[in-house]
């Protein structure tokens, strides 16, 4: 394998609020997978609090995306790891905002404005315990499911082949 | 998780309703109807987070900008710049004229991207398409259809450049390390004060366009000025905001000013007085704890000078206020006073109209403090000396009054902390309009095909921070509607899919 650009980009998005106990659960997977990811100058890791619109700016450049996160769908009990696609519209889903509008239409929006948008988007959305209560600790059932969910986070990314082969020596970016 | 509730229902049955299992993260609507299939009463249930003082407590007060900004990924920027103000009072301290400058300037480029996204994201869709159009159309991608895609671009370039500002300010944009006590952490450069004078520039242009497109679309579709001025969406409140020393709304400063439903003021005074002028009223069947004026006292849900249910936010903001501080958005002001037949305006749409005039407020403000000499003044900060003890600090937030409220130890370590949202003072008369909305819409056990269309687009008009707006992934508007009969029964349930 020579050195030089990858051939595609990849983004993973840990998406969640550090202070509302479970909501945290796609910044700390973030916060672990940007540990194991350095230096794979295919994938940036990065944190947000962030949805909608703001999405938009946090996903335009890069040709794939993972999108980490917190649920209420009630389908498993706390801990359950979903692996979802944006048609998937879940309207029982926990994180929605009155603010601004859904992936779904921000993506469409960014689509029309020449915005260039990952051709595949992945969610994987963890059941939540509690997103309502401030605490900086995840419950234990959701604490369990981080390495599992790291886990399938790393096969995906294999999947599309971005982790698992030969990277140069050229660090990724971290953005946050 | 607390025990479910009773309520007593209409005809004097006891009905159980659990508000807690049943939040889940969107706003739920409970209708309950009399025998007659008529509307008896209407609960409006939102998420509120909890837990705040108890998560606070023997925290460094010093932190709580960090901490707070945090709470909501909509607004850190308001969290932070309360809590960095509760800190001055906190430790009896004033920033420098350039700190102050360089907190203003921060925040009205915040308060201009918030209400450019709410405009043509969220508000806009409703107006700007049109109340008629199909709810396929009623979305961002109509309002662009409409506007051209040039626009589109315009206004997401825009939002960008000034969470750019905020990111050169203050480090990051979304948790800003902006805010110390006594000033701010680091000076602007005089290159980067150039860049923020071609950004104002612009931005003010931008407000003026986005003024014009309300005129064009809203103003002159009869449909819509009809829905703005209905009974439906009406209420005769008092208001709160802020204003400064010339009685203009000051997103930054000032002191808090109330009127009455007649446009008359009822107080004035600085936010270490809230207390005796704000007190929470406690429902059984919500979480949210609704503000009313101490002074006039809680007279349930009900309108008036009497009642003292108050609305804060945009509209209530330009209601209490007797002018603007810059001249275009003064011109404004003008024209929506007289359009709508004076002040104060009672037409909870009317918040839309005033979030535009507040835009064009935010960003002439942006372009003064940006051509303010004083702004690349190297002295940003006073350092504080005092043993502190208590502090409060108040920042308009774009969806109302925010308070932050501590007090410590002489460590500077927190023993209490108390937050006012900015929704809680609109959370009584949004129930209220829910009720109203409901009742308009429901006879006989009918429920029109509008009555979720009227329930959103008021919700939209106060723009409530709800717990769960952290930040949004999937689905539009969840808002459920759950219609009872008498004893408790579901007759219907009405949501978005």
């Amino acid at each position: 394998m020579g050195a030089g650009e990858p051939a595609e980009r990849v983004v993973v998005i840990g998406l969640g609020n550090p202070l509302l106990t479970d909501d945290a659960i796609g910044v700390r997977a973030a916060e672990i997978l940007a540990e194991r990811l350095a230096g794979n100058p295919a994938v940036d890791v990065v944190q947000s609090a962030w949805g909608g619109m703001r999405f938009v700016d946090l996903l335009a450049g890069y040709d794939r995306a993972i999108i980490v996160d917190a649920i209420e769908w009630r389908k498993g009990p706390p801990g359950t790891v979903y692996r979802l696609t944006p048609d998937e519209a879940i309207p029982t889903l926990r994180a929605v905002s009155y603010h601004d509008v859904s992936l779904g239409t921000a993506l469409a929006l960014g689509r029309t404005l020449d915005i260039p948008l990952p051709t595949e988007t992945v969610f994987f959305a963890v059941e939540a315990a509690e997103t309502r209560t401030f605490g900086e600790q995840l419950t234990p059932a959701v604490q369990a499911a981080l390495p599992d969910l790291v886990r399938r986070v790393e096969a995906q990314l294999m999947q599309w082949k971005v982790l698992g082969v030969q990277t140069c020596t050229k660090p990724a970016s971290h953005r946050t | 998780m607390t025990p479910p509730t009773t309520q007593a229902a209409p005809t004097g049955r006891k009905i159980s309703i659990d508000p807690i299992t049943r939040l889940e993260g969107h706003g739920k609507i409970e209708i309950f109807l009399d025998d007659r299939g008529d509307v008896s009463r209407a609960f409006m249930q939102v998420p509120e987070l909890r837990g705040f003082e108890q998560f606070a407590k023997g925290r460094l007060a010093e932190d709580m900008p960090q901490i707070t900004s945090r709470i909501c990924g909509v607004c850190p920027t308001a969290h932070h710049m309360a809590a960095t103000k509760a800190l001055d009072d906190l430790y009896r301290v004033e920033p420098p004229p350039a700190g102050k400058a360089i907190r203003e300037l921060v925040y009205n480029a915040f308060m201009a991207e918030d209400h450019a996204l709410h405009f043509y994201f969220l508000g806009g869709p409703d107006f700007v398409v049109g109340p008629q159009a199909p709810a396929a159309e009623r979305n961002i991608l109509g309002v662009i259809a409409k506007v051209g895609t040039e626009t589109g671009k315009t206004v997401i370039a825009m939002r960008r450049r000034l969470r750019e500002l905020i990111a050169i300010a203050g480090g990051k944009v979304i948790h800003p390390v902006l805010g110390l006590p006594g000033g701010v952490a680091k000076p602007i450069k005089p290159e980067e004060q150039k860049q923020f004078q071609v950004l104002a520039a612009d931005a003010v242009k931008f407000a003026q366009f986005t003024l014009q497109v309300f005129e064009d679309v809203v103003l002159k579709n009869p449909e819509y000025v009809k829905l703005i001025t209905s009974d439906t969406f009406t209420h005769r409140t008092h208001y709160l905001g802020m204003v400064d020393e010339q009685d203009r709304p000051n997103f930054y400063d000032g002191k808090i000013k109330v009127v009455s439903p007649e446009g008359k003021e009822v107080a004035r005074f600085a936010v270490q007085q809230y207390l005796d002028y704000v007190a929470e009223h406690v429902e059984p069947w919500s979480y949210m704890k609704f503000c009313y004026l101490k002074p006039v006292g809680w007279k349930g849900f009900t309108e008036g000078a009497d009642s003292g249910i108050y609305a804060v936010a945009p509209l209530a903001r330009l209601n209490v206020a007797s002018g603007m501080a810059t001249p275009l958005a003064q011109q404004a002001y003008e024209k929506m006073y007289a359009t709508l037949g004076g002040k104060p305006v009672h037409h909870t749409l009317g918040n839309h109209w005033a979030r535009v005039i507040e835009l064009l407020y935010a960003t002439e403000r942006l372009q003064e403090i940006a051509n303010d000499p004083v702004l690349v003044d190297k002295n940003v900060r006073t350092l504080p000396t005092a043993t502190p003890k208590e502090g409060v600090g108040v920042v308009e937030a774009p969806r109302g009054t925010l308070i932050h409220h501590y007090q410590t130890d002489e460590r500077g370590v927190i023993t209490m902390a108390n937050l006012i949202v900015a929704t809680q003072g609109n959370a009584a008369r949004m129930a209220m309009g829910v009720e109203k909305a409901a009742k308009g819409l429901i006879s006989g056990k009918q429920v029109s095909d509008g009555l979720l269309n009227m329930v959103e687009m008021a919700f939209r008009a106060y723009d409530p921070c709800l717990g769960c707006a952290t930040h949004s992934l999937l689905g539009e508007m969840p808002l459920e509607v759950t219609i009872r009969g008498p004893g408790g029964e579901v007759v219907q349930v009405v949501r978005r899919d």
